[in-house]
């Protein structure tokens, strides 16, 4: 669905900010983009979604040139960004004005994503909400639009915390194998149960990505005694409930991954992870 | 689907416009029918198209002065040529057609005010133009071009677009004057001709050059889609 080459980007004459970026994503899947503030996460969403333009290198979004931004790709992606539109339309009007241009938008899942989102009344300004109200109807607005490609950069920044967990059964349940998910974030507990992907950006580029059942079979993850000094073991956090540990998976154990300690893994130990995928 | 151009998505766009902008569009026709009704027949109400004008052409693109909305703005699944399209119509033909409206509404309601109150005999007029004059011809073409210079503004500048056009123009004036006096020293060695003309007025047959006038004709009817030809290659390449 989405073939990046070589892809090189920075804004004015300043140093690269993506440089030689190669990644190619498939659909039927949500992933997850992780990475440290900086690092380019939401300047790669807006080069898929054409927003920006290259200065080296190729994109193919659904076999277009996103550049180009033709409404045909258009239709097929949302873009959810951190910071939201100024709208000052009601919910109702932004419906009706913005969902005739997406030719696979579902009324009633509007409905039903915004009614589990607490949001009832669709008369309100969408410019008199609180920023986690905005942020609701835009996720539901984006889910109900049934585009191909769903960008969602920093999605549950500004949720509570009941918000998070609806934001993640409705995503969940809005995704089969022609839909693709990208989720940016930095808050990777949210994502908790939810990605089957995990994309590490490092220093402007892609640095790991894998799909959760890889990473569960290569990796193992466990909490392991002070004294404990096996030679498996990739990188390990000292807790109070003991050392949360990344080792390599020699014993074809099954653990549930941490993608927090894999992201902090992968950031402190990239050359021996990178080996072992 | 079509790539090139969907009246359905032109109509969507222009949908769009008027409900987002209604209470304004509201505010600006009750504003200029009072306008109207305190200025007819004098020169000052060509000053106030123009300067309404600019100002809501300046505001054709002010999407982009908002990172986060102008996002939201180039990813509407419509062509840049659509998008542009209803930045034309609404700020040239929208927006003129909303003057004559407030103009046969408000231009009666004053006289027949003035007439009643101050104890005038003023006739009524409801046109605000003399259809089929040149001059007439002459002020369209001057305010489709000035829109469309506005319109360029708007999708070239993030911010402040109408003080920043109103700049370039001067610059772009200052730097024409400059030229017609270097232009002036090359062919004459002189710019001192003791209080006699030289006349550069390319619409004016009696000209330095003969044959300029169609130059000057040209120039006048070409100046607008010129202008939006720019505007949409600026629209193509603009990144948020």
């Amino acid at each position: 669905m989405i073939d990046i080459n070589q892809v090189d980007f920075s804004y004015g004459k300043r140093t690269k900010l993506l440089s030689n970026l190669s990644l190619q994503l498939e659909a039927g899947r949500i992933h997850g983009l992780l990475g440290k503030n900086g690092e380019g996460k939401s300047t790669l969403l807006k080069l898929i979604s054409g927003l920006v333009f290259p200065q080296a290198g190729s994109l193919d979004v659904m076999g277009f040139v996103p550049g180009k931004r033709y409404p045909e790709m258009l239709q097929q992606i949302f873009f959810l960004p951190e910071e939201l539109p100024q709208l000052t339309l009601s919910i109702a009007n932004y419906e009706k004005v913005y969902a005739p241009f997406y030719p696979d938008f579902n009324s009633e899942q509007f409905d039903a994503y915004l009614k589990e989102f607490d949001v009832e009344n669709k008369h309100a300004k969408i410019n008199k909400l609180s920023h986690g109200q905005k942020k609701k109807v835009m996720i539901a607005f984006g889910l109900a639009t049934n585009t191909k490609l769903l960008l969602m950069d920093e999605p549950t920044n500004g949720l509570d915390i009941p918000s998070k967990g609806q934001f993640r059964r409705m995503v969940a349940s809005a995704i089969d194998d022609s839909r693709c998910l990208i989720i940016s974030t930095h808050q990777v507990h949210d994502l908790d149960s939810l990605i089957d992907n995990i994309i590490i950006m490092e220093k402007h580029e892609i640095v790991f990505n894998q799909t959760l059942e890889t990473i569960g079979q290569k990796l193992l993850f466990r909490v392991a005694d002070r004294n404990d000094k096996s030679e498996h073991v990739l990188y390990s956090e000292d807790t109070l409930r003991g050392l949360y540990q990344v080792c390599r998976n020699e014993g074809d154990e099954d653990t549930k991954v941490d993608i927090e300690l894999l992201f902090n893994a992968v950031l402190n130990n990239t050359t021996e992870i990178k080996k072992i995928f | 689907m079509n790539t090139k151009f969907s009246i359905n998505r032109l109509g969507l766009l222009l949908q769009r416009f008027f409900i987002e902008n209604a209470q304004r569009e509201l505010t600006f026709w009750a504003i200029s029918t009072v306008v109207f009704m305190f200025l007819h027949e004098t020169s000052m109400e060509a000053l106030y198209i123009f300067i309404a004008g600019f100002i809501f052409a300046a505001r054709s693109f002010r999407a982009f002065t908002y990172t986060p909305t102008g996002m939201h703005y180039l990813l509407l699944p419509a062509t840049h040529f659509e998008k542009l399209l209803t930045a034309i119509i609404l700020s040239t033909f929208y927006f003129l057609a909303a003057i004559l409206v407030t103009y046969a509404i408000g231009n009666p309601i004053g006289t027949y005010l003035g007439n009643l109150i101050l104890g005038y005999d003023n006739t009524v007029y409801y046109g605000l133009f003399n259809l089929g004059t040149t001059e007439t011809l002459n002020m369209l073409v001057g305010f489709i071009t000035v829109q469309a210079i506005f319109i360029l503004g708007s999708v070239y500048f993030k911010r402040n677009a109408v003080g920043k056009t109103i700049l370039v123009l001067i610059a772009l004036m200052f730097v024409a004057v400059l030229a017609e006096v270097l232009f002036v020293k090359i062919i004459f060695g002189t710019t001192n001709f003791e209080f006699h003309n030289v006349n550069f007025d390319l619409s004016d047959s009696e000209t330095l050059f003969p044959g300029v006038k169609y130059f000057g004709e040209v120039l006048k009817y070409s100046t607008a889609p010129f202008l939006w030809i720019v505007s949409y290659f600026r629209l193509t390449e603009k990144q948020v």
